[in-house]
């Protein structure tokens, strides 16, 4: 006899054979429990990819109508925005930033509270001096109703939108006056000629945003005592290819050019309230989520629990012939380990497929929701895409499969408590 | 040389308020190679008392020694060490694994004493083309017929060269043809492979090739007879 009777010893390879046999015992009871599985982790995906687009579409749309994804700024103008809070330094800043060569696009900007007024009416407004390659002025041209976009040597045009033009009673071509308050109560005019109007349903664009160039709107920062030689601004809006990379250009960005005075922030910090509107939406999925989950921790405790429960007399054989509760443990918990990655297997096979789909055609929202695709300061693409991030398949892919191995536990333990006279006696 | 020794074994269970005495001071000696039936009617104590002897059950008093270990003294971990390095086991039905075939239930074993994958092979078909199911070794337990079974069983018992064979009723469920078939080879197999076996029965075709008869009533031994030369019968 060549072995010496040492500890019995589970061969990997037996395990793997007893698994899977023991699996596809009641193939049918198996097919039906990875199905479920299955076609719960498709809508999983399904829902949460449609989630993530949406809230992504809005994200992004908020990022290039606003500040993009790292705004460069001065101190303390996030807490309390005034006139007199600017970049005095913008064009070197500017420059700074563009030797970074950061993948992206860093947009100038000038924003200011104004008082707009027409000879028929005066409303408040904010006044958004950028340039016509500027992301939001890419963002708001196809919103365009009538006229044109700025020319590039426009220093007194201004666009509008529909529901500030309706106030003031203004047309393209129309007059209107730009009005700022100065530090020491003083104030600065600008006269203003409106080159066109847009619609982008979103009230807090279009009843109060004014644009136009940089050089329009520098006028008052001149007043307020900037040198227009070091072309002056109140923020740099940086626009990244790779939203991943955000972290690592906004903390680069922030050692190049941050200080007492300069404030680095990334959309987060600049755009609280869409974030915590996106947390609590996302919420829903989250509960979705929990739903699939249940079904599936029922569909793995049926299968495996009423396997072990039907082969009490087996386990009973197994335990007098030398295996250890800890071996028919580790069996049984294989069997939910081995049942839980064909399902994740399955439900990534489908969902990567529905997923491929609807990523590319996309979810036609339109007859829904109409034309007010207005949401928390932002809009949302009408047609949304499926997304899924990296981080989201490894949460969904953990999620289900640890929810799945921890089912695994109960009908293990009952399976390691046999004992074999007792089972051999039923 | 003694392999089995039992001394004082008592097993007493509890159903409710009563006490039932299933075994009651027994003491007892198997020598190595020996064929040895336990005999009885139902409820003499026999299955309770093979149970003892292979660890599978614990005795209320007594001390249980099995080639020089004393197996009561054992934890539930060393017992399943110990079962599955000393003993071959026989049941009475539902001796196999559904989900392996005839080849790989006589393998199991060996796989768990961690034997070679050649070695476990070679034994495996060895044994199954002893007990004479060369043919039809592939075969899952299902495809089987119930004398095959036991003979399987049979060869899983012996291929993993226990000390000690443990057979409880293993010709119960067998037609004559197929009882005679088994016992013939257990009892050939013994002489050759120099393996002792214990196997309980009240089946006289059984009793007829046992060399020695262990008689248990109500819990005790009655009779503890050697028959000198059972083939010479």
């Amino acid at each position: 006899m060549s072995a010496t009777p040492r500890h019995g010893h589970l061969h990997p390879a037996l395990l793997m054979r007893l698994t899977w046999r023991n699996l596809w015992r009641h193939p049918k009871r198996t097919l039906i429990t990875l199905s479920s599985i299955g076609i719960g982790f498709v809508l999983a995906v399904f829902f949460i990819g449609i989630n993530d687009g949406s809230h992504n579409s809005m994200i992004r749309n908020a990022i290039k109508l606003g500040e993009g994804y790292i705004t460069v700024q001065p101190v303390g103008y996030l807490q309390a925005p005034a006139n007199d809070k600017y970049l005095a330094e913008g064009g070197r800043l500017r420059e700074q930033l563009l030797a970074l060569e950061l993948p992206g696009q860093v947009d100038a900007r000038i924003a200011l509270r104004v008082l707009v007024s027409s000879p028929y009416n005066s409303v408040g407004a904010g006044l958004e001096g950028m340039a016509a390659t500027d992301q939001r002025a890419q963002m708001l041209k196809p919103f365009l109703m009538e006229g044109d976009w700025l020319a590039a040597d426009d220093e007194r045009g201004v666009i509008i939108g529909e529901g500030m033009a309706r106030k003031l009673k203004v047309k393209v071509g129309g007059k209107i006056v730009v009005m700022a308050g100065k530090r020491g109560g003083d104030s600065e005019a600008q006269l203003g000629r409106v080159r066109a109007i847009f619609d982008s349903s979103m009230d807090e664009l279009d009843n109060y945003l004014v644009i136009s160039n940089l050089a329009l709107a520098r006028h008052f920062l001149v007043a307020e005592g900037a040198d227009p030689a070091s072309e002056p601004l109140t923020r740099l809006a940086v626009s990244l290819n790779d939203p991943d990379s955000l972290s690592e250009w906004t903390s680069r960005i922030d050692s190049k050019l941050g200080s007492a005075s300069i404030a680095v922030l990334d959309w987060q910090q600049m755009m609280p309230q869409l974030v915590q509107f996106v947390v609590l939406d996302s919420a829903g999925a989250y509960v979705f989520l929990a739903v699939i989950l249940v079904l599936i921790v029922f569909g793995i405790v049926n299968t495996v629990l009423m396997s072990v429960l039907e082969r009490t007399r087996e386990f009973g054989l197994l335990r007098a012939l030398g295996l250890s509760r800890l071996h028919l443990l580790l069996m049984v918990f294989m069997e939910a380990t081995l049942l839980s990655v064909l399902a994740v297997g399955i439900g990534w096979t489908l969902g990567g497929l529905v997923h491929l789909w609807f990523s590319h055609h996309g979810l036609d929202l339109t007859s829904m929701l109409g034309d007010s695709t207005a949401v928390a300061g932002t809009f949302m693409d009408p047609v949304v895409r499926t997304e899924l991030s990296q981080a989201r398949v490894l949460q969904l892919t953990l999620i289900v499969f640890l929810t799945t191995l921890t089912t695994g536990i109960y009908p293990a333990i009952k399976a390691a408590r046999v004992t074999p006279v007792a089972a051999l006696r039923t | 040389m003694t392999l089995v020794r039992l001394e004082h074994i008592s097993k007493t269970f509890r159903q409710g308020d009563i006490e039932v005495h299933a075994l009651t001071d027994i003491n007892l000696q198997v020598e190595e190679g020996e064929f040895a039936a336990l005999v009885g009617p139902s409820g003499s104590g026999k299955t309770t008392l093979l149970n003892i002897i292979g660890g599978l059950d614990s005795p209320t008093d007594g001390r249980v020694h099995l080639n020089g270990t004393d197996v009561t003294a054992l934890n539930e971990s060393q017992l399943s060490d110990f079962r599955l390095f000393q003993l071959g086991f026989v049941f009475q039905a539902y001796n196999l694994v559904p989900v392996l075939s005839a080849l790989e239930n006589v393998e199991l074993i060996m796989v768990l004493q961690g034997r070679p994958e050649s070695e476990r092979r070679e034994r495996a078909r060895h044994y199954l083309d002893l007990v004479g199911l060369g043919k039809v070794m592939e075969r899952r337990p299902s495809a089987l017929s119930g004398g095959q079974q036991q003979r399987v069983a049979v060869a899983r018992a012996l291929a993993s060269g226990p000390r000690l064979v443990l057979a409880d009723e293993p010709t119960a469920n067998l037609d004559s043809d197929n009882a005679t078939a088994l016992l013939d080879i257990m009892h050939k197999l013994s002489h050759e492979e120099k393996t002792t076996f214990l196997f309980s029965t009240h089946d006289p075709r059984v009793m007829e090739r046992a060399e020695r008869i262990i008689q248990l009533r109500d819990g005790k031994i009655e009779h503890d007879k050697v028959i000198a030369d059972v083939q010479a019968q």
